[in-house]
């Protein structure tokens, strides 16, 4: 069973139909990446599946549960968690204070397995720990960055859903955030992501798909990618073909993280 | 919405003969004539023997709420400026014209005039802190106004006599006084008549069309040619000078006024009246007003329980539906006929929803002039806070062609739009337009002069119907004073006419004649699209600046909207700037193109060779880290 | 000089309390609610009926006033507010000012136009500050405004709900992405400042003398002008505007006697509210806007 499904799901704002009938499935364990050009309707799937636009039609499952029509607070309640287009942490609250609303239902349910993650994300972003007490709204775009993904994670979460993790931010930065996704990961979350760079999210996932005016016409696993189709898809004329190959083999390459922060088991 | 719009279905033959005899000026001046020569009898025979003299009072003051309901649907609900002190002008009319005839004992028809004028300085001055503020914060500004003038200045003893008042004789001539109440009906219903035809002069003008506009989308009037400044203050002169009329009609009604008359109740009053009837349509706002003052005449029994009631009535009639009475009366008139229409359509065979077949755009309109370089930027730049929206940008647009600018998101390709059309102020560098220097003119100058352009969301005021809008944009060419319009002369109807010729022409070439009437918002978006670029054409604009046409339209649509937008340099001569990120579109269509990354032109030259440069590859697919 | 400043704090205190309640349904709904004082005025009305006609303590009509501004704050956000949705925001105020008219019209109907008197809860000797004579009534104000302002800081700034209140504010998509249900804020928002409305009611009435319909029409105009000087974003901004505006006042209301020119709080309160628009929305205290 996959881990989220969309059917045929249609959407859009006012008199503007946005979305066409998309068609996605996302299996537990995967790095999934949506790219597209502008207007492709990425951001607006992002927001369908996180409940804050409605779909006007087709069907949206968590763990084979519909939830087309449930509403954002429920599928968070679900194991849906979210690192927003711009991060969005709340400006005038601490670190800590954001990090307490991240965790707001696991504290109610269960007390204590807020507490373990709350000083597990402390000790794998020590930059937090550093800033506890600082206002959100005046740490740098990576830390907050930092802090937008901590705040998703401490919810305990399935599901992590990112929007356009690279954008507004320099490239080193966006570097360390794709670490920390591929981390993530590595842990056990399955993440559906939205990004712009596509040299950056190529590298990052281990399946595309692609959008263009409001559908999803083109996917499979990086490595099985054909290029052409992707450069006339993303690209402006033809790819150079060597572009894309040089980010695949890149990633391939790419020997496996060091000491890894682990996130610890939940006790049972 | 104009009143005389409202459900507009086809006329009746009947009603067709005769309209020419009761429209236009003519009309109106022969409405008055007869309305002055009848209602004194009429109110002077007729009335006490259905009404006692104390009744004909309170219908006359009903009849000055009515005009001080018409003086803020002026404002609220044509221009949608918020004045939640408008107690404070109306009793700026009526002090006035009490200091006038009771201090110095002139008569009512130099008191009143002067109560108007008087109001109406007052409000323009009031409209000065609107041009900065909107809404909320302007509703605030408002509020403090209307309650500083009842607690302070209308207690001024040099104004006033101290908080005892002012009386307001109704002196004629000399030292005359019009003592019968019946007679004062008449004046006041002839008031309120006057008042009533100015404003049906000012809806079917470029003058309500412009508040309309200010209204519904300030950034869309400025680019059809409206100088919103110039109208805002207008509005609340036009409002004040009403105000003003109607208060002191009010006060020569009861006879006395005092700090208490004109206070904070009085203005949520007025405020409730013209929302619940509906903003926006005269007839609605003044049977409201008469309804508030009247009915508790007729029930006396409920003792109060009238007055919860109506709140409660208010509270849940704004709940469900904002637009008032009047609102929902209009949209169910517009479900009836969009209903109608489709049938009517279905038995045709017709195709209603955008088959993709985009129209021609060969509307009749002057030919461009300009040739040569008609746009040119250099250096131009925009710093929003702490972001550099657009670096040093430098483009030429030459005359005839499409030239393209595509980027990936955030380019800026939309700033540099909205800082060439003068919607956003540029932080450094210059744009040239047709020879000229534009950088310090505003958007509404720069449409002035040819600039035309459209808008991502589109830019047309979606409350008005496809004629409407076609007549805004034509705002610029219509060359007459706001005073003109007002009194509606023979040269201001024929401008309207002639206007109103190529409005239906326009329309016709597009193919759009069952839309006509049809409020824009009610149109798909490819169709909205259409009566976009159909009003941008109506003025023969010298360059059309396109803001991503196509987003939006269904694939089929999208291909028609490439071939269109090629007839129009090679079929009508017109110069067209493209934003697009439909990029087989953008490459079968343009003859040059400019590519903004981060804010600069990152390369230029025919389509071909930008997309090949190995820079612009990488911008589109991103930096690798 | 010393007395005026303390009265001007002492009643600057209470502007404060308005204030924060007007701030608090504005960082809440987006709306300035024109009803705010007058459903004070209103529980004033509640405590005088079971003080006065019922013969019971003071804090029993305390307590009367405010359980029916919450109910009020309750039913209007329930049956108003909430099913207008995403509705323009000016509706809304013109709906508040719909229950506005329901409060005066309520008043008018079931107790007259003549005005009332409310005992005061304390009567008795006052202490001598700074040469200035505070009365008990004046105490307990100073007081109730500590307590009351303390505990809502506290509250918001220490509880789960309240963070979610203040992030709600800020971000209303962000926080329903964390889980907090906004129809719950809402609830709070909305209830917590007609509750604050009566405690500042309670706390003026000694001072403005008598309760009658609209009455309190300065306090509102006083509460607007200390939330603008904060920002109408900030609710600590929204507590020093009050002293701001109180003291003021005061001053003001030493230096120009009300005969030679009427009604001159109004004016200062006018050029207050007109100059903190104008100049700098974001108000002395607030954040500036991006």
């Amino acid at each position: 069973m996959s881990l989220l499904s969309l059917e045929a799901v249609t959407a859009g704002f006012g008199s503007n139909l946005v979305l066409h009938g998309v068609d996605l499935a996302v299996e537990p364990g995967e790095i999934v990446g949506i790219f597209g050009l502008n207007g492709a309707g990425k951001s607006v799937t992002m927001k369908v599946i996180a409940g804050v636009v409605p779909a006007r039609s087709g069907r949206i499952s968590l763990l084979g549960s519909d939830i087309t029509n449930v509403g954002p607070e429920d599928r968070v309640a679900r194991g849906m968690a979210h690192v927003p287009q711009g991060r969005q942490v709340f400006p005038g609250l601490t670190v800590e204070q954001n990090l307490r609303l991240g965790g707001y239902l696991l504290r109610k349910e269960n007390r204590a397995r807020y507490d373990e993650l709350f000083d597990g994300m402390l000790e794998r972003f020590p930059i937090l720990t550093e800033r506890r007490r600082q206002l959100a709204g005046t740490m740098s775009g990576g830390q907050q960055a930092a802090l937008a993904v901590a705040r998703a994670l401490v919810s305990d979460p399935k599901l992590l859903l990112v929007d356009e993790p690279s954008a507004g931010l320099a490239p080193s930065v966006i570097a360390e955030v794709g670490h920390i996704l591929r981390q993530v990961n590595e842990l056990g979350v399955t993440v559906l992501m939205v990004e712009q760079n596509v040299t950056f999210g190529l590298g990052l996932v281990n399946r595309a798909v692609i959008m263009e005016r409001g559908r999803v016409v083109y996917g499979g696993d990086v490595a099985t990618l054909d290029e052409q189709r992707v450069g006339e898809l993303l690209g402006v004329g033809r790819l150079l073909k060597s572009h894309v190959s040089a980010t695949v083999s890149k990633r391939a390459a790419r020997r496996p993280v060091g000491r890894t922060a682990r996130r610890p088991a939940p006790k049972r | 919405m104009t009143g005389s719009t409202v459900g507009a279905a086809r006329p009746s033959a009947a009603l067709a003969r005769l309209r020419p005899l009761v429209a236009g000026r003519r009309g109106d001046i022969l409405l008055v004539t007869v309305a002055f020569v009848v209602l004194p009898p009429l109110t002077h025979h007729a009335m006490p023997r259905l009404l006692k003299g104390s009744d004909s009072l309170v219908i006359a003051q009903g009849v000055a709420m009515a005009a001080a309901a018409l003086s803020l649907n002026l404002l609220l609900g044509y221009t949608g400026q918020i004045s939640l002190g408008h107690a404070g002008l109306l009793g700026v009319g009526a002090f006035t014209s009490g200091i006038l005839t009771g201090h110095h004992g002139l008569p009512m028809w130099v008191g009143m005039p002067a109560g108007a004028a008087v109001a109406a300085g007052v409000a323009f001055i009031l409209g000065i802190p609107s041009l900065r503020l909107r809404g909320l914060y302007l509703a605030m500004a408002t509020l403090a106004f209307g309650y500083a003038m009842e607690q302070s200045v209308f207690r001024f003893p040099v104004l006033t006599g101290g908080s005892a008042g002012v009386p307001l004789p109704r002196r004629t001539i000399g030292h005359h006084l019009l003592l019968d109440n019946a007679q004062f009906l008449a004046l006041s219903l002839l008031v309120l008549l006057g008042l009533w035809l100015l404003d049906v002069n000012v809806c079917r003008t470029k003058v309500g069309r412009a508040f309309q506009a200010i209204r519904q989308d300030e950034a869309v009037a400025q680019a059809f040619g409206v100088d919103v400044t110039r109208y805002k203050l207008l509005a609340f002169t036009l409002s004040g000078a009403f105000a003003g009329l109607a208060g002191a009609l009010y006060g020569h009604g009861i006879g006395f006024v005092n700090s208490e008359t004109f206070g904070f109740q009085l203005s949520l009053v007025l405020v409730i009246i013209v929302v619940v009837g509906g903003a926006g349509t005269r007839g609605a706002v003044v049977a409201a007003a008469l309804f508030f003052e009247l009915f508790p005449l007729f029930i006396k029994a409920l003792h109060g329980w009238d007055a919860i009631v109506g709140a409660m009535v208010l509270m849940f009639t704004i709940a469900r539906h904002p637009g008032g009475l009047a609102g929902m009366a209009r949209e169910r008139a517009e479900h009836r006929r969009a209903r109608e229409a489709r049938r009517r359509a279905e038995a045709a065979g017709e195709e209603i929803e955008d088959a993709g077949k985009l129209p021609s755009f060969a509307i009749p309109t002057q030919p461009p002039r300009a040739k040569g370089v008609l746009l040119e930027t250099s250096g131009l730049s925009v710093r929003f806070g702490g972001l550099q929206a657009l670096d040093g940008a430098s483009i030429r647009v030459p005359s005839g062609g499409i030239v393209g600018l595509i980027g990936p998101n955030g380019a800026g390709k939309s700033t540099l739009f909205n800082a060439v059309s003068g919607h956003v102020r540029a932080s450094a560098g210059t744009v040239q337009f047709l020879g000229e220097d534009v950088s310090a003119l505003p958007a509404h100058e720069r449409a002035r002069r040819g600039l035309a352009r459209s808008f991502q969301l589109i830019g047309l005021a979606k409350e008005l119907s496809v004629r409407e809008n076609f007549l805004l944009a034509q705002h610029q060419l219509a060359p007459y004073s706001a005073g003109a319009a007002l009194g509606y002369t023979p040269s201001v109807a024929r401008v309207e006419a002639s206007l109103d010729e190529r409005a239906r022409e326009a329309i016709a070439a597009l193919g759009f004649e069952r839309f006509t009437d049809t409020p824009v918002r009610n149109l798909s978006h490819g169709q909205q699209r259409i009566v976009e670029i159909g009003c941008l054409l109506a003025t023969g604009p010298e360059l059309l600046m396109l803001d991503e046409p196509s987003a939006g339209m269904s694939p089929a649509a999208a291909e028609s909207l490439a071939e269109r937008l090629r007839d129009l340099p090679d079929k009508l001569g017109r110069t067209v700037l493209l934003i697009e990120h439909n990029l087989p579109l953008v490459l079968g269509v343009c003859d040059y193109l400019y590519v903004l990354h981060l804010g600069s032109v990152l390369a230029e030259g025919k389509p071909d060779a930008v997309v090949r440069d190995d820079a612009v590859v990488r911008a589109y697919l991103g930096e690798a880290v | 000089m010393g007395r005026t400043v303390v009265v001007g704090i002492i009643s600057g205190g209470i502007y404060g309390l308005m204030a924060v309640g007007l701030v608090l349904v504005y960082k809440g709904s987006r709306v300035l609610n024109f009803a705010q004082v007058e459903v004070g005025t209103l529980s004033l009305y509640a405590a005088w009926e079971v003080t006065t006609a019922h013969h019971m303590p003071w804090l029993a009509g305390a307590a009367a006033a405010v359980a029916l501004a919450a109910v009020i704050g309750f039913l209007f956000e329930r049956l108003v507010v909430r099913p207008m949705g995403d509705a323009p925001r000016m509706t809304v105020a013109v709906a508040t000012v719909g229950l506005l008219t329901m409060m005066l019209a309520l008043e008018a109907r079931f107790f007259g136009p003549a005005p009332r008197l409310l005992r005061p809860p304390i009567a008795g000797l006052g202490v001598n500050i700074f040469g200035v004579f505070v009365s008990p009534s004046q105490w307990l104000s100073l007081g109730v405004v500590l307590v009351v302002g303390v505990g809502l800081a506290v509250f918001l700034r220490t509880t789960d709900f309240g963070l979610g209140v203040l992030a709600a504010a800020e971000d209303p998509t962000a926080v329903r992405l964390v889980g907090v249900r906004l129809s719950r804020v809402s609830t709070f928002v909305w209830v917590a400042s007609t509750v604050l409305s009566a405690v500042a009611a309670l706390l003026i009435e000694p001072t403005v003398g008598v309760i009658a319909p609209g009455a309190l029409a300065g306090l509102f105009a006083s509460g607007l002008a200390a939330a603008l000087v904060g920002g109408l974003t900030s609710l600590s901004g929204a507590f020093v505007g009050g002293l701001v505006v109180g003291v003021a006042e005061a001053m003001v209301g030493r230096y120009i006697h009300s005969a030679a020119v009427p009604g001159v709080t109004a004016l200062v309160v006018l050029v207050a509210i007109l100059g903190v628009l104008l100049v700098r929305p974001a108000g002395l205290l607030g954040k500036a806007p991006a």
